[in-house]
C-alpha cells in the first residue's frame, strides 16, 4: 500500500539542543502509529513539524505527496490537529464551535452530525466552558475532522483521563481509523499503544531508537532473553478498577 | 473568494453572539463610556450659567437695602448663602473657598442723606486673593444694577453705551468638545484595549495556535474583527449620541450616514492598533505596558478628556499628527458642525495615511501563539 506520509531525514534544531536528528519514517493510509518517548525526546516538535506549526531546518515530510514546507497552505486542508489540552473561546456554543471550525476551511456542515460522532449532541446547545475533560477532548476531535482530512495528528489525548473516557477515546480512535484516515499520535502509556497503535516508534534524544509494531517489539525483547522479576497475574488493577465501576462514562458535572 | 468570505462571515456571526453574551464585555464597552458621558457632561452643563457663591451681609435698616438685598437672592447670576448673617462667618467660608465674595451694605446704605433727595450709599465687595476674579466679576455685576438704579433716581442721557447682540448662528459649546473626545475615548476602549486584553488570553490558552493549523488566513481573521467591531462600535456610540441628545442637548447637524461612515473608519483604524499590539504579544505581560505606552499619551493629547486648543501650539501641531486626533475633528466637524465628508479631506486623508500605516505593522508583527 502506498504511504500517506513519508518522512525523511527530518532535523530540528533549537540553539544547541538537536530537538529532532534526522528521523525517518512512514505512516500508511488508515493506520495507526505511535509515537512513543521519554520527555524532551522530540515527539511534540516532530508533531508540530509535520503540522505545519514549526520551520522545519532539515529534511522532508510528505503527505499525501505534497511537501508540508513547499505548501503548508495545501496541507492544512489534508491535516486534523488535536491539540495537547484543547480549548476553546468561552460563551460559544458546541455547535457553535462545530460551525466556526468548518467554516475556517470555507466547509459549511451540519454541526449536530458531527456532535452526534462524538455522543456530544445532548450538549449542543450549552457553552464550551460546562463541559469535562473528557468532553473537550472529544469535541476537540470532532472539530478536527470537520472537513474530512486523511491525517490526523493527537498529541497526548488521552493525558489526565480517568479510566472510563480513556477507554472511551480509545473507541472513537478506532472508528477514526475505520473511515481510512491515517492517525499520528503521542502517548505516555504503554497500555494504550499497545491496544490502539498498529505500529510505533521509539524515540530518545531526537532519534528513533525502535520501530515495529508492539508484537514484534515486545517479541524481540523477549528474544534477547528479557523476562519480568515479578509473576505477572492475569489480570491488573485497572481490570479490578473497570470491574468495579462500569465502563459507562462519567461525565456528569 | 466566495468559500473565504463565508468562512469571514461565519466568525463575525459567531464571535458577535459571544460578545453579547459576556456581560463583562458589555459593561466595558457601551457601560462605562455611557458612566463617562453622564460625569463630564455634568460636569459641563454645570459650566454654561456662571454664577457666583456669595453672602449679603446686611447692616442697614433702610428700606431701599432691604429691598436690594431680596433682589440679590432673586438675580441669576448670584446664588446667595443665606445661612450667613455675619461677616466673620463670611470670611470663614470664603477662605475655604466655599464662597466666592461677600456683599456688604453698610450701616447707612440706602439712608437719604441730608441735602439730597435720592437715597444713596455704597456696597462693599469682600474677597480673598484666591478669588480675585470672581470678585472683580461680581463688581462689574453690581455696578450694572447700581447703574440702572441710578437711572430711575437721576435721569442723565449718556454719551456711550454697550447694546448686546446674540448671534443666531450656533456656536460650539463646551459640551460639543467633550463629546466627540468621549466618543474618541470609546473608540479606543474597544479598539485597543479589547484586542489587547483577549488576544494573549487566547494566545496562552493555545486557541490561535489551534487556528492557525487550519487554513485560515491573518486577513480573514482581521476582517472578522474588524467587522465585528464596527458592529459592536456603532452600536454603543449610537448608544452614547442618544443619551447626549436626550440628556445633555447634543444638537446634531450634520448627515447621520456620512457620521456611521465616519464613525466606522474610526474604529477600524483605530482597532488596527489593538490588532497590531494584540497580535504581537506573546502574553498580558508585553500586552500591558506597551498598550499603555501608546494609549495614554495619545488619550490626552488628541483631545479625548480637554479640547486640544487648551494646549501650546507646538504641542496642537505635534497632537494634531496622531491618529486619533483626525478622528475626533471630524467627528465633531461633522455632527456638530454640519461639515460633509468633502469638507474634511485634510482629516480623511491622515486618518487614511495612519490606516495604512498600522495595518501594515499589524499584518506584519501578527504571530498565532
Amino acid at each position: 500500500m502506498k504511504a500517506m506520509i513519508e518522512v525523511t531525514d527530518l532535523k530540528k534544531r533549537y540553539g544547541d539542543k538537536q530537538a529532532v536528528d534526522g528521523i525517518s519514517f512512514t505512516v500508511k493510509k488508515g493506520e495507526i502509529f505511535g509515537i512513543l518517548g521519554p520527555n524532551g525526546a522530540g515527539k511534540t516538535t516532530t508533531l508540530e513539524m509535520m503540522e505545519t506549526l514549526r520551520p522545519i531546518d532539515g529534511g522532508t515530510v510528505k503527505i499525501d505527496g505534497i511537501d508540508v514546507s513547499e505548501d503548508p497552505q495545501k496541507i492544512k486542508y489534508l491535516i486534523g490537529v488535536q491539540p495537547q489540552t484543547p480549548a476553546f473561546q468561552d460563551k460559544t456554543k458546541l455547535i457553535e464551535v462545530v460551525e466556526m471550525f468548518a467554516a475556517a476551511y470555507g466547509e459549511h456542515v451540519d454541526p449536530m452530525e458531527f456532535l452526534r460522532d462524538v455522543e456530544l449532541e445532548e450538549k449542543a446547545n450549552s457553552y464550551v466552558e460546562s463541559l469535562s475533560g473528557g468532553q473537550k477532548q472529544r469535541l476537540s476531535i470532532t472539530t478536527a475532522l470537520v472537513h474530512g482530512p486523511k491525517v490526523f495528528f493527537l498529541d497526548e489525548p488521552t493525558t489526565g483521563l480517568d479510566p472510563q473516557a480513556r477507554r472511551h477515546l480509545w473507541e472513537l480512535i478506532e472508528k477514526v481509523r475505520a473511515k481510512g484516515i491515517s492517525v499520528i499520535m503521542t502517548t505516555h502509556y504503554m497500555d494504550e499503544a499497545e491496544v490502539l497503535c498498529d505500529r510505533i516508534a521509539v524515540m530518545d534524544n531526537g532519534k528513533i531508537v525502535a520501530i515495529d509494531t508492539p508484537k514484534n517489539l515486545i517479541q524481540q525483547l523477549l528474544k534477547r532473553g528479557f523476562s519480568k522479576k515479578q509473576h505477572v497475574e492475569q489480570a491488573n488493577l485497572e481490570d479490578v478498577f473497570i470491574d468495579l465501576t462500569g465502563k459507562g462514562l462519567r461525565d456528569g458535572q | 473568494m466566495k468559500r473565504s468570505l463565508y468562512t469571514v462571515a461565519t466568525f463575525v456571526k459567531i464571535n458577535t453572539r459571544r460578545f453579547f453574551r459576556d456581560k463583562l464585555a458589555l459593561f466595558f464597552s457601551m457601560g462605562f463610556p455611557l458612566i463617562f458621558l453622564f460625569v463630564f457632561g455634568s460636569l459641563n452643563s454645570g459650566n454654561k450659567n456662571v454664577s457666583f457663591n456669595v453672602a449679603v451681609i446686611n447692616q442697614s435698616d433702610s428700606s431701599f437695602a432691604k429691598e436690594f438685598a431680596k433682589s440679590a437672592s432673586d438675580n441669576k447670576v448670584l446664588k446667595v448663602n443665606k445661612d450667613i448673617t455675619t461677616l466673620d462667618a463670611a470670611k470663614e467660608k470664603m477662605n475655604k473657598s466655599e464662597l466666592d465674595a461677600t456683599i456688604v451694605l453698610p450701616k447707612d446704605f440706602g439712608d437719604v442723606q441730608k441735602g439730597s433727595k435720592t437715597p444713596s450709599g455704597q456696597a462693599e465687595i469682600v474677597y480673598t486673593k484666591n478669588n480675585e476674579q470672581s470678585g472683580q466679576a461680581l463688581s462689574s455685576v453690581l455696578q450694572a444694577q447700581f447703574k440702572q438704579i441710578n437711572a430711575k433716581f437721576v435721569n442723565v442721557q449718556e454719551p456711550f453705551t454697550v447694546k448686546t447682540n446674540e448671534l443666531n448662528e450656533k456656536s460650539l459649546s463646551a459640551f460639543d468638545y467633550t463629546f466627540a473626545g468621549l466618543l474618541g475615548f470609546s473608540i479606543i476602549g474597544m479598539g485597543i484595549f479589547g484586542p489587547v486584553n483577549v488576544f494573549p488570553e487566547l494566545k496562552k490558552m493555545g486557541i490561535l495556535r489551534r487556528l492557525s493549523t487550519t487554513p485560515l488566513r491573518v486577513w480573514q481573521y482581521f476582517l472578522s474583527t474588524m467587522i465585528g467591531q464596527a458592529i459592536i462600535g456603532l452600536i454603543s456610540l449610537t448608544a452614547m449620541f442618544i443619551v447626549a441628545i436626550l440628556v445633555f442637548h447634543l444638537q446634531v447637524v450634520g448627515n447621520y450616514f456620512e457620521l456611521g461612515l465616519f464613525l466606522v473608519l474610526g474604529i477600524i483604524t483605530i482597532l488596527g492598533i489593538g490588532l497590531a499590539l494584540g497580535g504581537w504579544a506573546k502574553n498580558e505581560r508585553q500586552a500591558a505596558p506597551l498598550s499603555n505606552i501608546i494609549v495614554f499619551p495619545m488619550m490626552f493629547l488628541s483631545g479625548t478628556f480637554f479640547p486640544r486648543f487648551l494646549m501650546p501650539d507646538w504641542l496642537q501641531n505635534l497632537s494634531g499628527l496622531l491618529p486619533l486626533t483626525p478622528i475626533i475633528d471630524g467627528i465633531r466637524l461633522i455632527a456638530t458642525e454640519g461639515k460633509h465628508l468633502v469638507d474634511i479631506a485634510p482629516q480623511l486623508g491622515l486618518i487614511g495615511i495612519w490606516l495604512v500605516v498600522i495595518y501594515f505593522i499589524a499584518f506584519r508583527v501578527f504571530r498565532w501563539e
